[in-house]
């Protein structure tokens, strides 16, 4: 039986049972599109995180209101 | 930190936007694909999370309760803005190749600003403008997954949408980024040569 995409996803990720990872030997279809899989996640995970402008974090501070410990603005 | 912040602690707030404003600037900059957009959207995320600090419950993961808000505000915005333009890709609902053509978004061609050049740079590779692709749910899902690392589960629960659907939507944008990802070789290779 083919494997689902759930399965694939496991074998990408590494995490697959030897049973069913097994099935990739003598399927070349499931083989090539866990292969293309395992390309799209390895390109997914490395996308790096973008930093909003340096003043950021004042724009946004000066629109908190921050009730004090004492009750007060 | 969140505890901290509560008890209206300066230094805890500015603490939650350090610890958070790249995650959700990138999950928002990859949404509306406009780092302007992208920021406003980001400010409007934390003063509604800031402010409304007090009304969270620690059940939900913090990092949740950001990106429900963040998510929310993206998708309000697509929604705006698809009133005037349409959907990228057409609308969710459409069924048929024809369907998506009619309610795809018109774009218009303008010169290049330096914003736009540095937004070029940085959601120029091949894999940034397949995401871009995606329709916008599929989009956040598939952000979720794989660069934050959330479980099928807690993007439901960010998302409020059922496990099925969170699945599903999963699948197919990663068969869409295949599919685009191998045309782009295929185009490669054509350009190259033998």
């Amino acid at each position: 039986m083919h494997l689902t995409p759930d399965e694939i996803e496991l074998w990408a990720e590494g995490l697959l049972g030897a049973a069913r990872t097994m099935h990739l030997t003598e399927c070349s279809l499931c083989l090539a599109e866990a292969e293309q899989e395992r390309k799209v996640l390895l390109e997914l995970v490395a996308l790096p995180r973008f930093a909003p402008s340096a003043r950021f974090a004042d724009h946004v501070m000066a629109q908190v209101k921050i009730r004090a410990p004492s009750g007060e603005f | 930190m969140v505890a901290w912040a509560k008890q209206g602690h300066e230094a805890a707030f500015r603490e939650l936007v350090r610890r958070y404003e790249r995650p959700v600037f990138s999950l928002l900059y990859r949404m509306v694909r406009d780092r302007a957009l992208a920021e406003d959207l980001a400010q409007e995320t934390f003063i509604k999370v800031l402010n409304g600090i007090k009304s969270y419950k620690p059940e939900f993961k913090f990092s949740s309760w950001i990106f429900k808000i963040a998510n929310n505000a993206a998708i309000d915005h697509i929604r705006r803005r698809s009133i005037d333009t349409l959907s990228l890709d057409g609308a969710p609902d459409a069924q048929t190749p024809e369907a998506m053509k009619a309610t795809a978004i018109q774009l218009d061609a303008k010169g290049e600003t330096p914003l736009q050049e540095v937004e070029n740079r940085e959601l120029g590779s091949a894999i940034e403008r397949a995401i871009g692709r995606l329709r916008p749910e599929y989009r956040a899902c598939i952000l979720l997954r794989h660069v934050e690392g959330y479980s099928y589960e807690e993007i439901a629960a960010t998302l409020d949408l059922p496990l099925g659907t969170v699945k599903t939507y999963i699948h197919r944008a990663r068969n869409e980024l295949r599919g685009y990802l191998e045309d782009r070789r295929a185009e490669t290779r054509g350009r190259d040569g033998p």
